[in-house]
């Protein structure tokens, strides 16, 4: 009987369900669909290649839309300026009309040329402003050079000119400087002026020296600030050369090698006056290209802001529209009545919200013919679709790490909300660490909201599991209570049950033991804390710890094996119930079942009272299996013939457990044959002819011929149905395809010998929590013998700096190592006692996830928009 | 007085809170989440204390040390 709502306890309802969608309102309806997030679409057009799809124009056309927004988000990035991102707790997009889509296309197309452009000419501006103001900087340091040269021009004369130098002389002393200047000219000496890259001087001069053997003459500066490369916006230290040389060859060819080194030649005048009119008019042309670079710059900003204001709704738009049309690409089209046709998995439940929504887009449409929508029955299996809260969320997210449960089965994170904590509560027990945890576990619940949009991963994933570090803490304070521990001290909360026996003659150092105060009273809750510091207390609370992990062990998997009975019984199969369950149960209590009560019994049992020697209960065990029917101590009277009876109990479960289930479905395969039932799809061979045929529906899959029979328009859809998602899980045992006596066979023995295994091994495995808890309180008891206890034994002002500082590293370490180190190990393993040991008593993890088309998972799930969003 | 009929009397406390918990949940699609978070927390925290209680009923050995003033003793 299907439960009258969906409850976390199992997966919901689903039913497969048919759309028949008016062509016109097709992506509306979808629209509105994705906001509801309740169906997961199947592709109908599988055997199309993504080209051929209906709406592939549509998406390339968004495509194009989306990168040129991705191209704003560069620039804006480029030019700093911040985005505004949405917030979609607070801002609601309404679903856009195809105009509306249209008109954004329209509007960043012409957007993108415009920034573009503009981007553009902003760079062939700043090139220009680079090249005037390098040249520049030749004009001012090439300047230099030559009035430098000027005042050595003798000596080159005298160099260069030796033979008809007296003749000369004296007119040369009297000429003035512009004269002088023209005499380069005269003296056949050339120049060039350019700016070079700083690291490639060194090279430059090498084969500048190289090339011309020596007949040069270079001079260079350095440029203090550095220039900015337009192409890649770095900054570059470039320096001025001005290179002397003789002949107009030599000078072509410094020019050449100028330009193979990637330096820029400018032309310098020699004449100074010439000069400084052409700083002038460098200055005044570097002016210009500045004041429009500046115009520019502030267009193309004033552009871009306006755009990052809408920009993450638009990116949203465009991002949503396209899962719309991808979905659409699934649909598959009836031309002959112009319909689109969908089929998909939907939560029954929610099938009349579903209704109600197709018909709210119907009557906003306008159109008199309403979208239909039909369930169809399927024997294919449902997705798994596990409605989950702000609570239970992480806790089934911890269970479906392991994998999705089998549609319907007992959800395996309902037993998981208690149980996982409370393992690791076990193992965390320590009264302060725990204080500690829930205090942060609250902290992250108030302020719940602020905190949500902490991006920080390690942050965001505890953030994410609040609520059970929440439920973690609260049980930690209960087990610490419990084991009596805060920091690793003892509470005195209530009268001790033990009092020390001291003799008359008793001297500090001697050794005491305490005898029980009061035969009718002991400690109420938890540990006594006389125990606490005692040489022979570890020797208590390992006996004490070891115990208790082997009792909440059995109840943890006795409680699991329970889910095994509840899951046979919805199914109904009776089978798994008495070829499985019953002696699987039988097995496990005659063996551990019987180990508990024996535990317990020794317990309340007053050995000493009775004068009796108290035994070993592991001895009893192991003997109970090495030699059956050896009793080394004796626990009660009759103790030989119960574990010999217990043990042949078990051993008689194990031939039940191995062929009970096998040769029942062999049985009832065989009469089901005998009556003439025959598996659907499965055919009989009655002549050599239909052999071929085998072989081609072989190849083709099991479905093709299951639909032969079904309705004319139904099953053009259903048809595809089986051969489309093969890969959506297999069937079950049993029913669809061919009994396979052997398979089954191996199946069941393996299950056999694993359970029977790991009765005991899972036992042995529940032992860490034991470990881990004694583990905890003993590094928090060293931790505080060596900062804090320390501390205390110092007085004075010194031993206050030093209390100050021990407790100082005493908090940190105890956070970091007690809680955050200690606390991860045990959630570890208390995962691990879940998913092994719990899990495998009745969990199949068979599923397959239901990922119902939804905007909100969309945008959620994109990595790409989360930059988008606030 | 607390003796060995605590545990007794401890577990008809945690049964009848555990019927409480049945029946005091609040109703809803959560209920069934309710009711087994609630009952299998009251059930696991009664194993705990009466294990530990159980423990300490009759205690094979007693605690000793070495370490201790005279003047603290009877404390």
């Amino acid at each position: 009987m299907a439960p009258a709502r969906d409850t976390p306890f199992r997966s919901a309802d689903m039913s497969m369900v048919q759309l028949y969608i008016s062509n016109e309102i097709g992506r509306e309806v979808v629209n509105a669909l994705g906001e509801l997030g309740l169906i997961q679409f199947r592709d109908l057009n599988g055997e199309q290649s993504a080209f051929q799809r209906a709406f592939t124009k549509d998406i390339r056309r968004l495509d194009n839309v989306e990168r040129q927004l991705r191209y704003f988000h560069a620039q804006m990035e480029k030019s700093g300026i911040d985005l505004r991102k949405l917030d979609l707790d607070v801002d609601t997009l309404a679903p856009p009309t195809t105009t509306e889509i249209d008109e954004l296309a329209d509007r960043s197309q012409s957007l993108e040329q415009r920034v573009s452009s503009l981007n553009e000419s902003y760079e062939t501006l700043k090139k220009r402003e680079v090249e005037l103001t390098e040249w520049r900087w030749v004009l001012r340091e090439a300047g230099g050079f030559f009035d430098r040269a000027h005042g050595n021009v003798e000596e080159i004369r005298a160099s260069t000119d030796d033979d008809d130098a007296p003749l000369l002389q004296d007119v040369e002393h009297h000429i003035s400087a512009p004269e002088v200047e023209r005499s380069f000219s005269g003296m056949n000496i050339g120049f060039v002026a350019g700016v070079v890259a700083r690291d490639r001087v060194a090279a430059f001069e090498r084969i500048l020296w190289r090339t011309l053997r020596g007949n040069l003459y270079m001079n260079q500066a350095e440029i203090p600030d550095p220039l900015i490369d337009p192409t890649n916006n770095e900054p570059v230290q470039k320096n001025v050369f001005v290179i002397f040389a003789h002949g107009k060859e030599i000078l072509a060819k410094i020019r050449k090698i100028s330009e193979s080194m990637g330096a820029e030649v400018y032309n310098v005048d020699e004449n100074s006056d010439l000069r400084r009119d052409q700083v002038h008019e460098v200055n005044a042309r570097l002016n210009d290209v500045q004041s429009v670079l500046r115009n520019t710059q502030q267009t193309l900003e004033a552009e871009l802001t306006q755009i990052s204001r809408s920009l993450s709704a638009w990116m949203i738009l465009v991002s949503k529209e396209k899962a719309v049309y991808n979905t659409l690409n699934n649909f598959s089209y009836d031309r002959a009545r112009r319909t689109l046709i969908a089929e998909g998995w939907c939560p029954t439940h929610d099938l009349p919200l579903i209704r109600s929504t197709l018909q709210d887009v119907t009557n906003r449409a306008g159109l008199s013919v309403s979208s239909i929508i039909n369930e169809i029955r399927t024997n294919k299996k449902p997705p798994t679709y596990l409605k989950t809260n702000k609570f239970t969320e992480a806790f089934q997210t911890i269970v479906n790490a392991y994998g999705t449960a089998t549609y319907q089965e007992v959800n395996p994170a309902i037993p998981v909300i208690v149980t996982f904590p409370f393992l690791f509560a076990v193992m965390f027990g320590d009264l302060g660490h725990a204080i500690i945890m829930l205090c942060a576990a609250l902290a992250m619940i108030y302020w719940e909201k602020p905190l949500k949009k902490v991006t920080f991963e390690l942050f965001a994933m505890v953030y994410y599991g609040r609520y059970i570090a929440l439920v973690m803490a609260v049980f930690s304070i209960y087990t610490g209570l419990i084991y009596n521990d805060i920091f690793s001290m003892s509470m005195t909360l209530f009268k001790s049950s033990w009092e020390w026996d001291v003799p008359e003659d008793y001297r500090a150092g001697g050794s005491l033991t305490a005898k029980l105060s009061d035969p009718n009273y002991r400690y109420p809750f938890g540990l006594d804390w006389r125990w606490h510091g005692t040489e022979n207390d570890l020797l208590f609370t390992n006996s004490y710890k070891m115990k208790m992990s082997i009792i909440l062990g059995w109840a943890h998997m006795t409680y699991s094996l329970c889910f095994a009975y509840i899951n046979a019984r919805h199914f109904k199969r009776p089978v798994d119930i008495w070829g499985n369950f019953v002696p699987g149960m039988i097995f496990f209590q005659a063996i551990f079942g019987y180990l508990v009560i024996c535990i317990i019994y020794k317990w309340t049992v007053d050995w000493f009272a009775l004068g009796l020697q108290p035994p070993g209960l592991l001895n009893m065990l192991i003997y109970m299996f090495l030699q059956p029917g050896f009793i080394d101590v004796q626990l009660y009277r009759g103790q030989k013939y119960v574990q010999i009876g217990l043990l042949l109990l078990a051993l008689a479960q194990v031939p039940i457990l191995l062929f009970l289930k096998p040769f029942y479905l062999r049985w009832e395969h065989n009469r089901a044959r005998a009556k003439g039932y025959r598996g659907i799809g499965e055919r009989s061979r009655v002549s050599a002819l239909d052999e071929d045929d085998d072989a081609a529906a072989a190849a083709h899959g099991n479905g093709r011929h299951s639909v032969d029979s079904a309705g004319e328009g139904v099953a053009m859809m259903a048809q595809d149905l089986d051969d489309g998602d093969d890969d959506e899980g297999g069937d079950g045992h049993g029913h669809g395809g061919e009994f396979e006596f052997g398979e089954v066979m191996i199946h069941q023995v393996i299950h056999t010998i694993e359970f029977c295994l790991n009765c005991v091994s899972h036992t042995a495995s529940y032992l860490r929590l034991w470990a881990l808890s004694l583990a905890h309180q003993q590094l928090s008891a060293v931790l505080w013998s060596m900062t804090m206890a320390p501390a205390f034994s110092r007085s004075g002002i010194g031993g206050a700096i030093f209390m100050v500082v021990a407790f100082t590293a005493f908090f940190c370490l105890s956070c970091i190592i007690l809680i955050i180190m200690e606390g991860v190990s045990a959630m570890l393993h208390s995962l691990r006692l879940a998913w092994v040991e719990s899990f495998s008593k009745f969990a199949e993890f068979g599923g397959w996830p239901f990922t119902p088309f939804s905007f909100g998972q969309l945008l959620e799930e994109s990595e790409e928009l989360q930059e988008y969003m606030g | 007085m607390a003796n060995g009929w605590s545990v007794i009397i401890g577990l008809v406390v945690v049964v009848a809170m555990s019927l409480a918990a049945w029946f005091f949940s609040p109703k809803g699609a959560n209920q069934v989440l309710w009711r087994s978070s609630l009952i299998l927390s009251i059930a696991s925290c009664y194993l705990m204390w009466a294990v530990t209680f159980l423990a300490q009923l009759h205690p094979l050995i007693e605690p000793r040390r070495t370490d201790l003033r005279k003047e603290y003793i009877h404390h």
